[in-house]
């Protein structure tokens, strides 16, 4: 049994000495990490906002956003190394907080930090700037003109937890458009924005005094709601009735980006159904349901899989199984806590008894219930799984007829990982699109986005910032009053 | 093969008989499963997916538990619709709007079940022709004919309660007036009152009486009888918070505050000894069996450790006998403990809540 004190957050150094801290105990197996998180009294926020909106004014606003991205790949480089102090806490700690297998922790983190080197932050800037300069000085504005992007002055991020290093997305958008930082972490995940934040400054001191990794009960609404009052945009990530309750205390001036639950699923055509293919596809597909135990928003919920194919959609179901079954060998699930049994049990249990009116129904499951697949020959109502690994996989005669399916639920879609020949893919992609789904990938990579996606399909670095436009009026009118004037 | 009066016969007989012979228990269980298993379609389906007849099982623990939900979608019952006397429903709003059903084709073994087991452990120190006066609050029977619990209250006062026992609640809500003035009434005339209803009306009673600043002195043999929690139903209570308020309030001792923890699914109540210390163990009478299982494989997990409750309940025997819940529970002596979820366990996973994802087709 190994016990672990861990110091999450940051606070800089002017309040350090006042700050109280919170303990969160996090118990895996034999292990217990003790994660320290701190907790600031409201005036403090006030203090902290203020002093973060000076340091962001007089440090990161005068970075070029070249440096900027410099210093996110050092730290990302630091993070990639297996040797280095905080990717050894990153491997040694999250399965303890998390409960995600130990060997998944660590696969997934590099695939995901490797989306955010330099040549993909490049990328990234690129695709919401298309002359990232833009950042940096007035440039030349297509229509006549100059402009310049601002990032916001204060940024206050509210993070979830429910996927290792989430974070990551908002905390390095925020950076790349020079905003001072304040990210409140879940309690469910408080370690990794913290350890980003405290690589950046052993790196870089001077952007210290630009952030702030916080936590507070919620429902301690005095300090969130200071806090919201001073930020210029608030980013924030959860259900939607605590992102609604959220959007009510923000000013109407500060621009809210809420981002709610998404759900995702996959969809796999006849044509990729042969005999030599067929593995590799139903491998992808139970590696995206495995991965993270669907606790993403962009996991799977349901597969969608045509008939027609030299194998069928119950034979495909029946791969999936398999496959489940070695992954739970190589990377087994997170240990349950009895009401998260509870509720894969209902799910199952819902499942044996609509397979009770439906002949055609059929349930494959491990002996101790680590995953469960319920084949269906009628697809139904389009539903979520029980997470944690179980699915549902559901015969459709043709790929379009999904899209009445899915269509009632368009608010709530993202991400679909699809296994079709190109022309179904471009042809598909159209309705998808249509039907509110943001993301279209293969099936294997629906839990890990490429650098620089626009998350629920929404621009990351644009949504940020304000953009102040000199127009050539203005230009002209000066040079009439420049002293070369003749 | 039994007919239906047969095993009528033989249940009430069983509940008369105060055996508590495993043997008998086990041999009776089987015989209803045997009867279940010819009689009622879908649940025979359930038994052969999950292999088990009444040929292999030995026990009442072989017999397959079926899952509450199949309540609500699947027509479980051992006599055609035609030949139906009384189909109560679950309360509540379920994710998707449909309740659970409980056919009953008369209702001689629930009543049976109810009466002794209610007079043993609500009104144990009674004599037994002793009534009691009883306030009630919760709708009566004509104005919830689906209800089980309406028809279990309904049962209580015309069986145990004196003449001036009454309802309380009715479509306008709690009549305070009438209530605290017969509450003074039984305090002054130092009769007993028996206060009898559903959890959360009992809190909106509590909350009531704290704004106004009332309370009660009630005669010793006084008693509460709650149950069905607080789901969903206003704000949560700690159980200790809420039986040292209605002590209070009341006072009436802790000791006399029972739980009963009863389900539409079920034909037999749970009750505990008054809620000196909470949690209260939760036993129920001869002719029902509990085992604390792992959700997910429905193995008995070890004594001690946490579990959803299987029931077995021979007084259920027009629909299946033994039912798989949603409840997690810890078994105990002779006993369970119900444990309550802990708050925010759910709440990992991107992955929505699935009430926000069905409220989004409404």
């Amino acid at each position: 049994m190994t016990k672990f004190t861990e110091n999450a957050g940051h606070i800089p150094d002017f309040l350090l000495a006042d700050v109280k801290w919170h303990d969160l105990e996090f118990e895996a197996g034999a292990d217990t990490v003790y994660v320290k998180v701190p907790m600031l009294a409201p005036e403090q926020c006030t203090q902290l906002s203020d002093k973060i909106k000076i340091s962001s004014n007089n440090f990161l606003r005068q970075e070029k956003v070249s440096d900027i991205v410099e210093l996110i790949d050092k730290a990302i480089e630091r993070l990639l190394n297996r040797d280095d102090p905080f990717r050894i806490k990153a491997e040694q700690l999250l399965p303890i907080v998390t409960g995600f297998d130990k060997e998944m922790v660590r696969l997934s983190l590099t695939e995901y930090l490797k989306t955010f080197r330099k040549p993909q932050l490049l990328k990234f800037l690129n695709e919401d700037f298309p002359n990232p300069k833009i950042l940096d000085e007035f440039q030349p504005a297509i229509k006549g003109g100059f402009a310049k992007a601002f990032g916001p002055n204060c940024l206050l991020h509210i993070w979830a937890g429910n996927v290792p290093g989430l974070p990551l997305w908002s905390f390095i958008s925020g950076l790349l458009v020079k905003a001072g930082n304040i990210g409140k972490v879940s309690s469910s995940e408080p370690l990794f924005a913290s350890w980003f934040a405290k690589i950046l400054i052993e790196i870089e001191p001077k952007i210290s005094d630009c952030l702030a990794i916080l936590w507070w009960e919620g429902g301690k609404l005095e300090q969130e709601n200071i806090l919201l009052r001073a930020a210029d945009v608030v980013l924030a990530y959860g259900g939607n009735d605590p992102l609604k309750q959220i959007q009510d205390r923000t000013p109407i001036t500060t621009r809210y980006l809420p981002y709610g639950h998404k759900i995702s699923f996959g969809v796999v055509s006849a044509n990729v159904l042969d005999a030599q293919k067929s593995w590799s596809v139903a491998h992808n597909a139970a590696n995206d349901i495995a991965c993270y135990d669907q606790h993403g928003c962009y996991s799977p919920h349901i597969f969608f899989v045509e008939q027609g194919g030299h194998i069928s959609p119950r034979d495909f179901a029946q791969y999936i199984a398999n496959e489940l079954s070695c992954f739970q060998e190589k990377f087994p699930r997170r240990s349950l806590t009895t009401n998260e049994a509870i509720e894969i049990a209902k799910w199952r249990n819902q499942q044996e008894v609509l397979a009770l009116s439906q002949p055609d129904a059929e349930i494959f499951s491990d002996k101790d219930g680590a995953w469960t697949v319920c084949f269906s020959e009628c697809p139904g109502k389009f539903s979520l799984s029980g997470l944690n690994r179980t699915i549902r996989v559901v015969s459709v005669s043709t790929l379009e007829t999904i899209i009445p399916l899915i269509l009632p639920y368009k608010k709530f879609l993202q991400t679909v990982g699809i296994a079709a020949t190109p022309k179904e893919l471009f042809q598909l992609s159209e309705s998808l699109g249509r039907s509110g789904i943001t993301r279209i990938c293969a099936l294997g990579t629906m839990t890990k986005p490429e650098a620089g996606w626009h998350h629920d399909g929404r621009y990351n670095l644009l949504d940020l910032i304000t953009l102040t436009e000199i127009e050539s009026s203005a230009e002209t009118a000066s040079e009439f009053f420049a002293n070369y004037t003749d | 093969m039994s007919t239906q009066n047969e095993i009528v016969n033989s249940i009430i007989e069983f509940i008369d008989s105060d055996s508590t012979n495993e043997k008998e228990f086990n041999d009776l269980s089987i015989q209803i499963f045997a009867y279940q298993y010819e009689n009622n379609i879908p649940f025979r389906q359930f038994a052969v997916q999950q292999g088990t007849s009444p040929r292999t099982a030995k026990t009442w623990r072989d017999i397959p538990p079926v899952p509450i939900n199949a309540f609500k979608s699947v027509f479980l019952s051992c006599c055609e619709p035609s030949s139906l006397g009384r189909t109560f429903m679950t309360s509540g709003t379920t994710q998707d709007g449909i309740k659970g059903k409980s056919y009953h084709p008369l209702l001689d073994v629930y009543d049976a079940s109810m009466k002794k087991n209610f007079k043993e452990r609500f009104l144990g120190d009674l004599d037994d022709l002793e009534k009691i006066k009883m306030g009630i609050l919760f709708p009566d029977e004509s104005s919830m004919p689906n209800s089980s619990l309406a028809h279990y209250l309904s049962l209580s006062i015309k069986q145990f309660g004196t003449h001036c026992s009454r309802y309380y609640l009715d479509s306008h809500g709690i009549n305070f007036e009438q209530l605290f003035e017969d509450l003074e009434c039984a305090q002054n005339t130092r009769t007993a009152f028996a206060l009898l209803g559903a959890s959360f009306s009992i809190v909106h009673l509590l909350d009531k009486m704290e704004q106004e600043n009332q309370r009660f002195n009630l005669p010793p043999g006084s008693r509460i009888l709650d149950t069905g929690g607080f789901k969903g139903q206003s704000r949560e209570i700690e159980q200790d918070d809420f039986y040292n308020q209605l002590s209070t309030a009341f006072g009436i001792p802790r000791s006399c505050c029972v739980n009963m923890y009863g389900m539409t699914e079920l034909s037999t109540q749970f009750y505990d000894d008054g809620n000196e210390t909470c949690p209260a163990i939760k036993t129920g009478p001869h002719w029902i069996k509990s085992r604390v299982v792992d959700p997910l494989t429905r193995k008995d997990v070890p004594k001690g450790k946490p579990g959803v409750l299987v029931h077995c309940d021979l007084a259920h025997f027009n629909i299946v006998s033994t039912i798989l819940t949603e409840d997690a529970g810890i078994e105990v002596n002779d006993g369970f403990i119900l444990s309550g979820r802990v708050d925010g366990e759910n709440a990992k996973g991107c992955s929505m809540a699935v009430d926000e994802f069905l409220r989004a087709t409404k």
